[in-house]
């Protein structure tokens, strides 16, 4: 067994920026979560469409990328607050059923539209992070910096930029604006949301429309490390997002965050070196693929509810 | 010694405590009547004793084994049983099944011999859904029996509950708010069924009850709670009497 | 109608006349199945059988635990190649198999469920997903031998040979080929019968009930001693364990298994079956999975032009179509067809319990030769009604369109609900008239309606009687 350490900057790296875009999804997740208790199983699917919306604006009509990101964002939050008020609404959060298979319905529906528009080929969308633009000095033009003797990607410090900026922009939105702080009462106790005169139905659909929003986002950022956007592409991102919203706790914000860089960087660093490095090539996908399922399991024996889920007293 | 023996319970929410240093004893076949305003604890006390809540501090006894120690599927195996202020049937099943759950606890009948029906299975079964009948006779429930449990009235509800309690020979019955939607006839045959039911099946009683005249006229101990702490304790009588008790119910003056 | 048509006491003669018949009408679809269909037809009611137990496993968590398991494509999946493994590298008998693959199935849902179930609410879901999706790649994985075991990504195979035993070969429609799809048919026709039996029996007793307590209401349960974490994964171990059944199923009616087979979508599949048939019903979990195959094979014929684009369903969008059709139920059907067949049976007979003094817990007003003349009119209409709504249902099904499609299904298995009503009404009837005991107060027309109404049922059993007789003698 040889302890090789000259190359674990990489595999952090490298797990840092898989594990902000599992902090993008999974960060859906709990805003719908702390929204209306319930999981949306179709956000992988809501954020593939998005990532064609991008698809169809940047590569097919031309738009600049960024535009086309933000319009694509926009739609999609429309389509998230569209589907909270006409399909999740009339159901009560506390029967999970229903409101489970609906999303589930979404889930086919969108995944089968976008492959009988799109097909399942995987198509080519421009990484919004290819190359250091021309005004970094000593850097313009390459992929990435030499950090700690390890190669940093441009696309890795873009990645992380940006969800930086999502979250102090999320923050502002929810601290800041009325709209946020009524989302923030609603999603601590709706009844007495409610009963202070927060028109909880629009706050839900608002928490839909920033969840659906995110997703895309996340889609967007990880699309150029899958080769581009195909119908299928969100499958496996959603487990690992998943996973990190379990570890964070279903109702953390930060949490949700944290817990989807922690899923990464266990992926990059505890499996790949781990497997690569320590133990050899040939255990290294079995580790990989059971890492999060095995993970979730751990979590829920140890705490239930999450590392920074709150537990909830329940009155009989 | 006393059947039931709470000691030094306190129970924490957060910054709230629910529960506040209480003891009490509780003979064996006695009527105790645990009363207080709204939010005094009473159903805290409840689910600590069927150990839904874990209390942050104290102890309860029951026939000198600790409850504390059990967990919450375990303490029908003493006999302890209670009913629940806003209910806890199951309205997926008919009536009378849920009172043959009620004997989850006394009854053996496992997945296996359920499967293949073997036939010491079938005839726990009969005999259980005998005795399932009988509980509902006695609580003058049979027109009922075959109903499914959701959509029938609240009253009626809250007499499938006792009738559920009743079917497992418990040892004590905690009775939660049982009087809460009758009509005052209704109360009074109540309070009567009560008596009748605790002298033919050697009950011991524990009685949450805002309706004050039934709590009076059955009870043999009173505990008055407020704000999670005991204020009085003992007969009766005496109790009613009480300077603090007259102004934890009407408000100092 | 506001009240019954008919008030039986259950257990009593009329109610057991009237299962008779229920029993003889599913018996004789049963039986006519593998004489009557293509083997190409046979394959396709065979692959919706695999799918009910799988569903009725699914069923079992879902719909009487009411926790949220959604990867049963997992456990179904190791079933299958379990039984691939073990009768075609092992040589093992396909029938010592079952029992080893209901175990494997049974502990790894121990292995799944004892930490996912510790939690409440969505906790579950989280992970069965998990589970579901991860399942098919795990069986590519070169390391450990797995893809040895596996096939990879080719599959594998199993040799009909090996998976089917020799000794069914007397049954109807099997033509003495070991392994074709009519004896497929009757090997799983035995397994589902037995497993449907015993999934019954446990629910309809006490372990089952303290499975339903815990579905209602778990405080209520856990301080009545129902001990939570044990009954809900045991329960889980169970459902797991017939998923694996299922698998083995798969595995024999297939005869060939590949991870991509048992991947998220077929977990979706299971869930819809599910939804459709009833969740919590056990009858509704057949019909689930009748349904499910059924509107896959329509859905590939329909095409609908909308200008410039056109709506195929042959492709990707039969899946948006099953999405649709979850959404649709989920929101104006939420019992399934299993309600909707109940509140259709509700109208034509009651049977009433047996209080344990023997005597019915409610007036039984049975349909004597001497009930009132409405009452024989709406009989009557009934009777004639049956055999239409089916000649209508067979008739339709030709129509290549989905929503005529799904009203053909119903009408279809509308006779097994409205048929033995009027059978025992035109039986009653018969008995009657043969004792010379029919009253005037009958309207003659009304009686020969009813009786006439029961010929036609019966007409309806003979032809496939004589369908099957046809058959049977020709080979």
């Amino acid at each position: 067994m040889t302890w090789n350490f000259d190359i674990l900057p990489d595999f952090v790296f490298n797990g840092l920026s898989l594990g902000a875009i599992y902090g993008t999804v999974a960060l859906s997740l709990v805003l719908i979560f702390k929204a209306t208790t319930l999981i949306n199983f179709a956000t992988g699917e809501l954020a593939m469409i998005g990532a064609f919306m991008v698809y169809v604006l940047h590569m097919e009509q031309g738009l600049w990328l960024w535009l086309s990101i933000l319009i694509a964002m926009i739609i999609s939050a429309g389509l998230g607050a569209l589907i909270e008020r006409t399909l999740t609404r009339p159901f009560d959060p506390a029967d999970h059923l229903p409101v489970v298979l609906i999303t589930l319905g979404l889930f086919l529906i969108f995944n089968a539209l976008a492959g009988d528009i799109w097909n399942y080929q995987v198509r080519i969308l421009s990484n919004p992070f290819g190359k250091f633009p021309s005004w970094v000095p000593g850097l313009g033009g390459d992929r990435f910096v030499m950090v700690l003797g390890s190669r940093l990607k441009y696309q890795s410090i873009g990645i992380w930029v940006t969800l930086a900026l999502a979250l102090f922009l999320l923050g502002l939105i929810l601290n800041r604006t009325k709209m946020g702080l009524a989302f923030r009462a609603v999603s601590s106790n709706v009844e007495s949301a409610r009963l202070v005169g927060v028109h909880t139905g629009r706050t839900l659909g608002f928490g839909w429309a920033l969840a659906s929003a995110f997703g895309t986002l996340g889609a967007v950022l990880v699309a150029p490390q899958l080769g581009g956007v195909n119908p299928n592409m969100m499958a496996t991102i959603l487990i690992y997002a998943l996973a990190g919203a379990a570890l964070g706790g279903l109702d953390s914000m930060g949490g949700a965050v944290m817990g989807g860089v922690l899923i990464g960087l266990i992926q990059a660093v505890l499996v790949m070196w781990l497997g690569v490095v320590v133990m050899g090539q040939a255990y290294m996908s079995i580790l990989q693929l059971a890492a999060a399922f095995v993970l979730i399991l751990i979590v829920l024996l140890f705490r239930p509810s999450g590392l920074f889920g709150s537990r909830r007293v329940e009155r009989v | 010694m006393a059947l039931l023996e709470v000691s030094d319970i306190s129970v924490q929410f957060g910054g709230i405590r629910a529960l506040d240093d209480l003891s009490f004893t509780l003979e064996e076949g006695q009527i105790l009547g645990l009363i207080g305003p709204n939010g005094a604890g009473k159903t805290t006390l409840f689910n600590v004793v069927s150990r839904i809540y874990d209390p942050t501090a104290g102890s309860v006894t029951f026939d000198g084994k600790d409850l504390l120690a059990m967990s919450a599927h375990q303490i029908s195996r003493v006999g302890v049983y209670r009913t629940f202020q806003n209910l806890a049937l199951w309205p997926g099943m008919t009536v009378i099944e849920n009172v043959m759950v009620g004997d989850h606890t006394n009854t053996k009948s496992n997945v296996i011999s359920a499967a293949l029906r073997l036939p010491s299975m079938r005839s726990e079964e009969k005999d259980l859904r005998n005795r399932a009948w009988a509980a509902l006779e006695e609580i003058g429930l049979e027109e009922v029996a075959f109903h499914p449990a959701a959509g029938l009235p609240f009253g009626t509800l809250k007499r499938i509950e006792l009738a559920r309690a009743l079917i497992a020979n418990p040892r004590l019955i905690m009775l939660d708010e049982p009087a809460s939607g009758l009509t005052h006839a209704e109360v009074d045959s109540l309070a009567q069924d009560i008596k009748g039911l605790r002298d033919r099946h050697n009950l011991t009683v524990l009685l949450v009850e805002h309706h004050m005249k039934m709590v009076l006229g059955i009870s043999e101990k009173l505990v008055v709670l407020n704000f999670g702490r005991k204020i009085a304790d003992g007969d009766p009588d005496v109790v009613r009497n009480d300077p603090e008790v007259i102004e934890a119910y009407l408000g100092s003056s | 109608m506001s009240s019954p048509l008919v008030v039986v006491a259950k257990g009593g003669a009329e109610h057991k006349r009237w299962q008779y018949v229920q029993y003889l009408y599913l018996a004789s679809f049963v039986l006519l199945v593998p004489v009557v269909l293509q083997p190409f037809e046979i394959g396709k009611m065979n692959r919706a059988l695999v799918l009910s137990v799988a569903i009725l496993a699914v069923n079992l968590v879902v719909g009487f635990n009411g926790m949220l398991a959604l990867g049963h494509s997992a456990f179904m999946g190791v079933g299958a190649f379990v039984t691939a493994s073990l009768v075609q590298d092992e040589n093992w008998d396909f029938w010592m198999a079952l029992p080893v693959v209901v175990m494997v199935g049974f502990v790894l849902g121990i292995l799944v469920g004892l930490p996912a179930l510790r939690v409440k609410g969505l906790y579950l879901a989280l992970i069965t997903i998990a589970q579901a999706t991860v399942f098919p790649t795990l069986v590519n994985i070169d390391e450990l031998g797995i893809a040895k075991r596996t096939g990879g990504p080719n599959g594998k195979g199993v040799s009909e040979e090996v998976i089917a035993p020799s000794y069914f070969e007397w049954l109807p429609g099997v033509d003495g080929a070991r392994g074709g799809s009519a004896y497929r048919y009757w090997c799983i026709i035995l397994i589902l019968g037995i497993t449907l039996l015993l999934v019954t029996n446990y629910i309809r007793s006490r372990p089952g009930r303290a499975v339903l307590a815990i579905r209602d209401n778990e405080a209520g349960a856990a301080v009545y001693g129902v001990n939570l974490p044990v009954v809900k994964t045991v329960n889980f171990a169970i459902s797991a364990g017939l998923g694996s059944l299922a698998g083995l199923m798969w595995c024999l009616d297939k005869g060939f298994v590949a991870g991509q087979d048992f991947t998220f979508l077929l977990a979706v599949d299971l869930i819809i079956g599910l939804v459709i048939g009833g969740v919590g019903t056990l009858q509704g979990s057949l019909l689930g999975g009748l349904f499910v195959v059924w509107v896959n094979d329509l859905t590939k014929r329909i095409t609908i032009p909308l200008g410039l684009y056109t709506l195929n369903g042959d492709g990707p969008l039969a899946k948006a179509i099953f999405g649709l059709i979850l959404i649709l139920f989920t929101f104006f059907a939420p019992g399934g067809i299993v309600s909707l067949a109940k509140s259709v049976q509700n109208k034509l007979i009651k049977v009433v319990p047996i209080r344990p003094d023997g005597t019915p817990a409610e007036d039984v007003d049975s349909f004597d030769p001497g009930m009132e003349s409405d009452r024989a009119q709406s009989a009557m209409k009934l009777a004639i009604l049956g055999p239409v709504l089916l000649t209508i249902g067979w008739l339709l099904m030709n129509v290549n369109n989905l929503i005529v499609g799904c009203v053909a299904f119903g009408l279809r298995f509308s006779i097994l609900v409205t048929a033995p009503v009027a059978m025992l009404v035109g039986s009653n009837e018969l008995k009657a008239l043969l004792a010379g005991r029919r009253p005037e107060s009958i309207k003659a027309q009304a009686s020969m309606a009813r009786l006439l109404g029961g010929l036609g049922f019966l007409f309806v059993l003979l032809y496939g009687l004589w369908l099957f007789k046809t058959q049977y003698s020709s080979r």
